[in-house]
């Protein structure tokens, strides 16, 4: 019987989303391999079963609880390895992000296990997972089986999706852990959001960018008008983040985002190189720009010279009218 | 009446200068607690041709006295170097005179060195316009038989990769940040912090630098040394000329047919009026037998406000002489530095207590013959002797090791060629008639003594430079971002600044900012109005720290370990 252990990271009352779509592929993969999604959950006082009962929706039918300092790697390496010690798990899953990398590769470490980072799909053939991950810059994908009793998985940012299933109920088990003495040297100082969380252009179909062409920071208002209008976001160049007019999360190009949309519309970008390699995969390209020299012409499929403070509000109505709203 | 900071009612940008008081930031004593302090035998801030040549020269003599080697400790020799590796921020053209390399490794065979092989060939031509120009004999100091085609970067890799075998701790992604001073003897440097934000505020992966204490103490800054250029105001070792410097801006490229020669040119696109002050020339040398390294250097005491070196080099690139070589080729490196040109008069005192200054920080180059990497080396080599023979009588007095340098080959040769920049504030064609007197005389004529003026003192005017200059096509001509993109400069957005330039300045200044800088970093706000005050926005992550602007009225200062340009041929 192959079961699947999942590591679910919790904040201030709420599951990590990419913990919850890990704990909805363990339930998938183990549906059709026969065996069971079981969570592991690190943490002091605030893991009431109420709480940990809630990981029933995602699929997982057994939550250990671990008493020890949450959001740090080695102590959860330490409750990982007891419990699949004590109970033969196959595979351990872990969502995207950093902490799990860390307590992934130190799980492997601690038992032998093979370890594969940033899969992005996981499938069963012949009763094994086999866990698919890009390689050479997303151009080829690999695919990793595993030879020992333990497999240790490691998906991609937002690879698994959370999704709610008809869960049974859930059995909560505490887990005496030991920690190692190395798993008690870091503490926990302070945890805050990462910057820029919760602006997403890299999903977004329609991005409208701006960059120092708008002249100031309030140019930006017609730009969100304009992306409302399509139901796209805005994105920003670096020298506009840098002059403090769009946040860093919204940044485009070789120290900032990089992103293919459907649409790309670029207003007031000079296109230099920096800023090229962060979009030039989007489908189309829609410049406006005052300076018919401007670089970003020789990439655009559409070109346009002219004031962007006159053409966007008149875009934006153009828009609308068209989608009836 | 002039108004401030001008004169004859032109900017003057030493009226301007950066917010920065150098000793009392950049020098200072340890700060650690003592059981925290780093010790090793000797440190050399640098790990270019001038500090690599001096960590691999006492770890020879090291090598052959294990009773000092163990008195210096578990690091004897330690070499700081901000870039990713050594030579991440070497750059030159380059020709190689061979001496250092034969003296410091006499057991490797020319055959052995990282080189594209000895010069094959040469050719000296005269541009009179941009479609005409002339071949010229050879001028004396342009011979070069004998002498060995690299790549700077390339050497200062080989040379760190045998100093490593040869057991130095290399810090690299290590800035050196203030000089160690203690009862009036340097005694080692502090290494940057990392991890600061935009405002030096502390951001989650921030780590404090660390003191770094030293028997003695190479500053092998290169061009501009940080720490060279407060450790000459905190010890008086400035002689009486002031240093002067140029602005070397280079690219390598592949090409379809192999170059057969180097070749080096004067005059176009330089304007040869005295009044715009513009002195320098080009090269284009041949790496193997499908690449050329192509570049312009000109001087910073340059006049005309839209005097861009870059640019001056794209326009050269236009010459059917000079993109006959480049045709169907393509760019696959660029990268800029300055270079001090002061020669003989401007260079500093090179030794303090318990501290010596190596190769271009010291100011040894040689300016007629566009030679600088075999004295750098020798310099490194005289160091490592003069600190292992005082290390070894147990004293920290390097004072020889200056009247060594000018006893050398470093100091008879500058000595022979001193006044060679001097004379071209004359204009091109009278200053070459002085300057070939003085090749032709070895020096005697015109004997004396001819004083340099600092850069930034050179009045600036609007001289219609950049009508010359042409659109980059990005094909053959190319715009300044472009070119930071292919160093590998990947500086993070939220660092601090690290260059100090005044922020409300006159346009004229600003804009000669923009016009100088070869990486994008100074901008002149487009909103800004009318000649009064602008605000110039500081680019600082394109920075590729070639330092022109220390000498154009600002001041650079190490950026965080790591940071800027990863050159890898040029």
């Amino acid at each position: 019987m192959s079961n699947i252990l999942v590591y679910v990271l919790h904040y201030e009352g709420e599951f990590n989303k990419n913990s919850l779509g890990a704990v909805s592929e363990a339930a998938r993969l183990a549906s059709e391999l026969g065996g069971e999604a079981h969570a592991v959950v690190v943490g002091e006082g605030d893991l009431t079963d109420e709480f940990l009962a809630g990981l029933g929706r995602y699929g997982a039918t057994k939550v250990y609880r671990a008493k020890g300092p949450e959001g740090l790697a080695q102590p959860v390496v330490d409750a990982m390895a007891k419990v699949i010690e004590d109970n033969g798990h196959a595979y351990a899953l872990f969502g995207g992000g950093l902490l799990g990398f860390e307590i992934g590769a130190g799980l492997a470490a601690r038992r032998k296990a093979g370890v594969t980072m940033e899969v992005t799909e996981v499938n069963v053939d012949n009763g094994e997972l086999v866990a698919s991950r890009p390689i050479l810059q997303d151009s080829m994908v690999s695919e990793s089986r595993y030879k020992g009793d333990l497999g240790v998985i490691i998906g991609r940012l937002n690879a698994f999706e959370a999704a709610e299933r008809n869960g049974a109920s859930v059995a909560v088990e505490d887990v005496d852990v030991e920690l190692s003495p190395w798993s008690t040297k870091a503490t926990m100082v302070q945890r805050g959001e990462q910057r820029g969380a919760d602006v997403n252009i890299e999903d977004a179909d329609v991005l409208i960018a701006g960059g120092r062409g708008l002249g100031k920071p309030e140019g930006f208002e017609q730009l969100e008008e304009l992306a409302g209008a399509f139901g796209g976001a805005v994105a920003a160049t670096r020298a506009v983040v840098d002059a403090g007019w769009f946040p860093y999360a919204g940044q485009i190009g070789q120290t900032g985002k990089t992103v293919a949309p459907k649409l790309y519309l670029a207003a007031g970008i000079s296109g230099a190189i920096q800023h090229k390699v962060g979009m030039q995969n989007s489908e189309n390209i829609v410049a406006i720009n005052k300076d018919s020299n401007a670089p970003i012409f020789e990439f655009s499929d559409l070109g346009i010279v002219g004031d962007l403070n006159k053409i966007v509000p008149k875009l934006t109505e153009a828009v609308r009218a068209k989608k009836g709203s | 009446m002039a108004a401030a900071g001008s004169r004859n009612g032109l900017v003057v940008p030493a009226a301007f200068p950066p917010p920065v008081n150098p000793v009392q930031e950049f020098v200072g004593p340890p700060t650690d607690p003592e059981d925290e302090r780093i010790e090793v035998g000797v440190v050399i801030v640098g790990g270019g041709p001038a500090g690599l040549a001096c960590a691999n020269r006492l770890l020879q003599l090291l090598a052959e006295d294990e009773a000092l080697a163990t008195g210096l400790g578990e690091v004897p020799v330690a070499v700081v170097e901000k870039g990713k590796v050594c030579g991440a921020h070497n750059l030159s053209g380059a020709i190689m005179r061979p001496s250092a390399m034969k003296e410091l490794f006499p057991a490797v065979a020319p055959t052995d060195w990282p080189t594209y092989g000895e010069v094959p060939g040469e050719a000296v031509y005269l541009m009179l316009t941009g479609k005409q120009s002339v071949r010229i004999p050879t001028p004396p100091p342009f011979k070069n038989h004998g002498n060995y085609l690299i790549s700077v970067a390339e050497l200062s890799r080989w040379l760190a990769d045998k100093a490593e075998e040869a057991g130095a701790y290399l810090l690299t992604e290590t800035s050196a940040a203030k000089l160690l001073v203690d009862a009036n003897r340097v005694v080692g440097i502090r290494s940057g912090d990392k991890g600061r934000g935009k405002d030096g505020e502390p951001l989650g992966n921030f780590e404090p630098g660390s003191d770094v204490l030293a028997k003695a103490t190479v500053l092998a800054e290169g061009t501009w040394g940080h720490l060279t250029g407060a450790a000459i105001r905190a010890f008086d070792l400035g002689t009486e000329d002031a240093q002067v410097w140029a602005l070397g801006v280079k690219e390598v490229w592949e090409v379809p047919t192999p170059l057969t020669r180097v070749i080096h040119t004067l005059g176009w696109p330089l304007r040869t009026s005295a009044k715009y002050k513009e002195f320098g020339g080009s090269w284009i040398y041949p790496m193997g037998d499908d690449k050329v390294s192509i570049g312009f250097v000109a001087g910073l005491d340059y006049a005309d406000v839209e005097f861009s070196v870059h640019d001056v080099l794209q326009q050269f690139k236009t010459h059917p002489r000079i993109r006959g070589i480049l045709e169907g080729g393509k760019r696959i490196a660029w990268g800029a530095k300055a270079i001090p040109e002061g020669g003989y008069w401007a260079m500093p005192k090179l030794a303090a207590p318990g501290m010596i200054i190596a190769g271009d920080s010291g100011g040894m180059v040689n300016v007629p013959e566009l030679k600088g990497i075999h004295y750098a080396m020798h310099s490194g080599i005289l160091a490592a002797e003069h600190i292992y023979g005082q290390l070894k009588a147990n004293s920290t007095d390097f004072s020889s090791y200056d009247a060594a340098v000018h006893d050398s080959v470093i100091g008879t040769d500058l000595y022979r060629t001193r006044n060679m920049k001097q004379p071209f504030a004359k204009g091109f064609f009278v200053g070459g008639a002085i300057v070939n007197a003085m090749v032709a005389t070895k020096g005697r004529l015109p004997g004396g003594h001819w004083k340099t003026h600092p850069d930034k003192d050179q009045p600036m005017f609007r001289g219609g430079r950049a009508k010359g200059y042409p659109r980059p096509d990005g094909k053959y001509t190319f715009d300044k971002l472009s070119s930071v993109y292919i160093t590998g400069n990947e500086t993070r957005d939220d660092a601090p600044n690290h260059i100090r330039v005044q922020k409300e300045v006159p346009r004229e200044l600003a804009e000669m900012w923009q016009w100088m800088c070869p990486a994008g970093v100074y901008e002149v706000p487009e909103d800004a109005e009318g000649d009064g005050p602008v605000d110039v926005i500081v680019n600082y992550t394109n920075c590729v720290q070639c330092g022109a602007i220390t000498a154009k009225g600002g001041r650079l200062t190490t950026p965080e370990g790591g940071d800027g340009p990863l050159y890898q041929i040029t």
